[in-house]
């Protein structure tokens, strides 16, 4: 190391213990409106966001000295709240799975039904997609990441990411053109085991496609 | 623009699909709307507030005097 990276904070101002924590922290304050966006989209809610959104800085700060200078800043950040998003509503699953009033307040679940009145369409149908899905489009179609970072944020494969955000946006439109789907918004919340029934149902759904309900003749 | 969903089979597939694909970008703008829409918000103060308490504990924590 030559020399140390130019100062971004006020000179003269103690921000922190070396001048890294200096410009790691007005990064971070820079990137704090596509937290709280992101966070909006897998909450639902603004209260919830902020919430997660805070948290999500807290973990950065303390998790500052494992990023890698010069990667993709915004990328980590977002994957840290998507991992404080689901850990947080796991948390929230285990304490009372049949608590209503619980599950009532399980980000993304639930508390939808009080706030989807004040959504659009869109941000409705949003709510109806399963969370794989939907942080897939998110990232991809709203948040400007490239397949390959929202694969990493999302711990999957490029592929899975590609047909998250497909399967997402076929949804999204069959939702909203559907006549009577929205009414369908206020759902139980989603559990794990709702998902793992989600997830079985979508690994079953092309073998159903065949065009061969007999099973018996199939063509090579 | 109108799209008829109950559009039938027997019509041409490049008008069907031409009519998807609009539709599909328009909900994508629709998408990136609201998440600009919050990204352009001011950003609360507890956030800002937020990043000060960080500066204090971890001055406590390595023992530098808090003003």
């Amino acid at each position: 190391m030559v020399a140390p990276a130019p100062m971004r904070h006020e000179p003269g101002k103690d921000v922190g213990k070396d001048d890294g924590d200096g410009d790691f922290k007005s990064e971070l304050l820079a990137l704090i409106p596509f937290l709280r966006a992101f966070a909006r989209s897998l909450t639902g809610n603004q209260e919830g966001a902020d919430d997660l959104a805070q948290e999500t800085l807290v973990k950065a700060w303390q998790s500052r000295a494992t990023f890698i200078p010069g990667t993709n800043l915004k990328a980590w950040l977002f994957t840290i709240l998507r991992n404080q998003f689901y850990s947080d509503r796991r948390r929230a699953w285990r304490q009372a799975p049949w608590d209503q009033d619980a599950a009532e307040r399980i980000p993304g679940g639930g508390e939808d039904q009080i706030f989807s009145a004040q959504l659009s369409d869109t941000a409705r149908a949003l709510r109806c997609l399963s969370d794989e899905q939907r942080e897939a489009l998110i990232l991809v179609g709203a948040g400007g990441f490239s397949y390959e970072d929202a694969a990493a944020i999302c711990k999957c494969a490029v592929g899975t990411v590609k047909s998250r955000v497909a399967r997402a946006r076929k949804a999204l439109m069959e939702i909203l053109d559907g006549d009577d789907t929205l009414e369908g918004v206020a759902r139980p919340a989603e559990g794990d085991a709702a998902r793992e029934i989600m997830a079985q149902l979508d690994r079953l759904t092309p073998t159903t496609e065949s065009g061969d309900p007999g099973g018996k003749r199939r063509p090579k | 623009m109108q799209w008829d969903t109950t559009v039938s089979n027997e019509e041409k597939p490049n008008e069907k699909t031409r009519a998807i694909r609009a539709r599909q970008r328009a909900i994508g703008r629709e998408l990136r709307r609201m998440y600009d829409d919050v990204a352009q918000e001011p950003v609360p103060d507890d956030f800002l507030d937020l990043l000060r308490r960080i500066d204090d504990a971890e001055d406590a924590r390595t023992g530098k005097k808090v003003s």
